[in-house]
C-alpha cells in the first residue's frame, strides 16, 4: 500500500535514520516547518497554509514513479566495530589527547574527556565478572546494537568506573536491555525522560554506593561512574545521539549519570526492596526504573513534615491530573528518606499496605477522565496491555461514579528507603507508553564479598 | 675544584643530549578498544509502488495521535477532497495505546479501508 509520512524539519534526520534503521530507507516523507507547524496545530485556520505549501509535494510523493534505488533498495552491509583503534601522539598526553578528540568527534561520548579504553584496562574490566566477553546481552535501542559483556566492559573502562562495579553495571544492562523495558522511548522520546539506578542488597554498601546525603549529586565515584558507565554504553552500543536519534528536547535530566544510588537497607524498617520481590537477603540486585520530573517531597532540613503527610503529598500529585493516561504501563519509584520510612512504620505501615494505600487513594474518578483517556484505556484492555487478571476493576470502573486505577497492580508503586537524616522523599515517575522498569539479580562478582 | 666543575659539566650536557634524544623519537601509541555496538542490518525492503493518480482511490489519514495531528489531517484531508471529488477520504485514528513499532497491529486495519495512506505528524 503506498504512503507518505508526514513529519517536521527538526525531526526529519530522526525519521531517516529511524526508517533505515526498520530496513525501509526510501519512505518518502515531508517535512512541515517545526517553526510554523507545532504553534499553529491547534487552529484548522492557521494549519491551511502550512497544509497547502506541502499539498503538492504530498500529491507527487504518492504518484511519482520509484526510482531503482527507491523500489529495490541495496541491502545495508554490516559495519563492522571490532577492531582496536591506534592512535599516535608525540608523547602519552599528546596520544591521550587524539583518542579524546577522536572518540569525541565520532560522537563515541558523552562531552566529558573519557579514559582511553586500551586492550589492559578492560581486560582488567572483564577480570571482575565470571561473565563471558562473548556474551550477549540483548540489543540496544534504537539501532539495535549487539551488547556483549565486552562491550560494555569498554564503555564502563571510558566512564572510569572501578572493576568492582562491573557486575553491578552489566545488571542494569540486562535490565535496560529486557525486551520488556521500553529501552527505545527511553532513549530517543522528546520527553525528558531518564533511568533511574537502584542497588539493593549488600553489595550496595560494599561498593560504597552513596545511599546518604548527596546521594544524586556529585562526589561519589560509584554512584557516578555505575550511571556514567550505562549512560555510555546505550550512547555507544544503541547508536544514540542529540538531534539525530535522541530527541528529548530539553535533554535529559541526569544525562550523565542517570539518577544512580543504592538502598539503605541498614536504617530501613522494612524488608530491603529485592527481598519483597522474592530475592534472598545476600543478594543483590539492581532496579532500572524510568522517571520524568522527579518531584521532591517532605521538608528536609528547613520545615517540619510527617510521613502521613508525605504520602498525602504523593497521592495529591499522582491523581491531580496530568500524565497521558497510560494506566497500562505507569510506574512510580518512591525512595522515603529512612526517617519518613520509619514514622511510616511506626504508624502501622507496611510496605505492602503502603503500596496497597497509594494504589486505591489515588484512583481517579471516571468523570475526571478525559475522552482520549478512556479510549485510551478502553484499547489497552483490548490489546491486552492490561493484563486480563488486573482487567475487570478497570471494566467495572470505566463508568459514570467509578474510580479508574491508575497502575495496573499495587506493585507498580515501587518503595525504597534511601536519603539522608534529615533528607528529602522522591517520587520519580513515568507516564510511558510501555513497561520501563525491571529488577535483575547481581551474578558473577569476582572480586567483592556479594554479588556472586 | 675546576675539575670538579668539567665534571659536572661534561655530566649535564650527556644528560641533556640523552633527553634531547629521547624527545625527539619517543612517540606513544595508544591502542584503544571500538565502544559502539554492532548492529545486526535488517533485511531491506524496497517502498510500494505508486497510483497514477488520486482520483477514484480510496486514501487513508492515519493519525499519529500527537496533538494537534488531527487538525492538520482534517486540513488535508478537505484539500483532497476539493482537487479530487471522485476520491473516498478516511480518517484513521491509529489506537494511542499503540506505538508506531506496533505497526503489525493496527496496518492491516488500514490497508483494508484504502488504496493508499498518509500519516502525520511524526515529531
Amino acid at each position: 500500500m503506498p504512503g507518505v509520512y508526514f513529519t517536521t524539519t527538526e525531526f526529519l534526520d530522526d525519521a531517516k535514520s529511524a526508517a533505515k534503521d526498520r530496513g525501509m530507507p526510501g519512505i518518502r516523507m515531508i517535512a512541515l516547518p517545526a517553526d510554523t507547524y507545532y504553534r499553529s496545530r491547534a487552529s484548522h485556520e492557521e494549519l491551511q497554509p502550512i497544509a497547502a505549501a506541502a499539498f503538492s509535494a504530498m500529491v507527487d510523493d504518492l504518484i511519482r514513479p520509484l526510482t531503482a534505488d527507491e523500489a529495490k533498495p541495496s541491502q545495508t552491509q554490516r559495519q563492522l566495530e571490532s577492531a582496536n583503534i591506534k592512535v599516535t601522539g608525540k608523547d602519552y598526553q599528546d596520544a591521550y589527547q587524539k583518542v579524546n578528540d577522536l572518540f569525541l568527534d565520532s560522537h563515541w561520548g558523552d562531552g566529558l574527556p573519557i579514559v582511553p579504553p586500551t586492550p589492559k584496562l578492560v581486560k582488567a574490566m572483564l577480570a571482575a565478572t565470571s561473565r563471558s566477553p562473548q556474551e550477549v546481552l540483548g540489543q540496544a535501542a534504537p539501532k539495535q546494537g549487539t551488547a556483549t559483556v565486552e562491550k560494555i566492559a569498554v564503555n564502563s573502562v571510558m566512564a572510569g568506573a572501578k572493576p568492582e562495579y562491573f557486575p553491578v553495571i552489566l545488571a542494569a544492562m540486562d535490565g535496560f536491555l529486557d525486551k520488556k523495558y521500553d529501552l527505545t522511548h527511553v532513549q530517543a522520546s522528546t520527553g525528558s525522560f531518564t533511568p533511574v539506578v537502584v542497588v539493593s542488597g549488600p553489595l550496595g554498601k560494599e561498593l560504597g554506593i552513596n545511599s546518604g546525603i548527596g546521594m544524586l549529586g556529585h562526589g561519589f565515584r560509584a554512584n557516578s561512574t555505575i550511571g556514567r558507565a550505562l549512560r555510555l554504553s546505550l550512547l555507544n552500543i544503541g547508536q544514540t545521539w542529540p538531534q539525530v536519534n535522541d530527541m528529548a528536547l530539553t535533554g535529559r535530566l541526569e544525562s550523565y549519570t542517570f539518577f544512580t544510588f543504592a538502598e539503605d537497607e541498614d536504617k530501613s524498617p522494612w524488608e530491603p526492596y529485592q527481598v519483597s520481590l522474592g530475592y534472598k537477603p545476600e543478594e543483590s540486585t539492581v532496579t532500572v526504573a524510568t522517571s520524568g520530573n522527579p518531584l521532591v517531597l517532605g521538608g528536609g532540613a528547613v520545615a517540619p513534615w510527617t510521613g502521613q503527610g508525605v504520602i498525602d503529598q504523593v497521592v495529591a500529585r499522582i491523581s491531580g491530573g496530568g500524565g497521558f493516561g497510560w494506566f497500562h504501563s505507569q510506574t512510580f519509584v518512591l525512595v522515603l528518606i529512612p526517617d519518613c520510612a520509619v514514622d511510616l512504620h511506626d504508624h502501622g505501615y507496611t510496605r505492602k499496605s503502603l503500596q496497597e494505600y497509594l494504589y486505591e487513594k489515588s484512583r481517579l474518578p471516571f468523570e475526571k477522565l478525559s475522552p482520549a483517556t478512556v479510549k485510551l484505556t478502553q484499547e489497552a484492555i483490548a490489546d491486552g496491555r492490561i493484563r486480563p487478571e488486573n482487567a475487570q476493576i478497570f471494566k467495572d470502573n470505566l463508568k459514570p461514579g467509578g474510580r479508574v486505577p491508575i497502575v495496573q497492580t499495587p506493585d507498580d508503586f515501587h518503595i525504597f528507603v534511601a536519603g539522608g537524616s534529615p533528607g528529602y522523599d522522591l517520587l520519580f515517575s513515568y507516564p510511558g507508553p510501555n513497561w520501563a522498569h525491571q529488577t535483575k539479580k547481581i551474578t558473577g562478582a569476582t572480586l567483592t564479598k556479594a554479588g556472586h | 675544584m675546576k675539575r670538579n666543575t668539567n665534571w659536572l659539566l661534561a655530566t649535564g650536557l650527556l644528560i641533556g643530549g640523552l633527553c634531547a634524544a629521547g624527545s625527539a623519537t619517543a612517540q606513544v601509541t595508544l591502542e584503544v578498544m571500538n565502544p559502539r555496538g554492532e548492529i545486526p542490518p535488517p533485511p531491506t525492503i524496497g517502498i510500494n509502488p505508486r497510483v497514477p493518480d488520486l482520483a477514484g482511490k480510496k486514501i487513508v489519514l492515519v493519525d499519529n495521535g500527537k496533538f494537534g495531528a488531527n487538525n492538520f489531517l482534517d486540513v488535508v484531508a478537505q484539500m483532497l477532497k476539493e482537487k479530487y471529488p471522485t476520491a473516498t477520504i478516511a480518517m484513521y485514528p491509529k489506537p494511542a495505546a499503540q506505538t508506531i513499532t506496533d505497526m503489525p497491529k493496527w496496518y492491516p486495519t488500514v490497508k483494508q479501508q484504502g488504496d493508499l495512506f498518509i500519516f502525520g505528524v511524526g515529531d
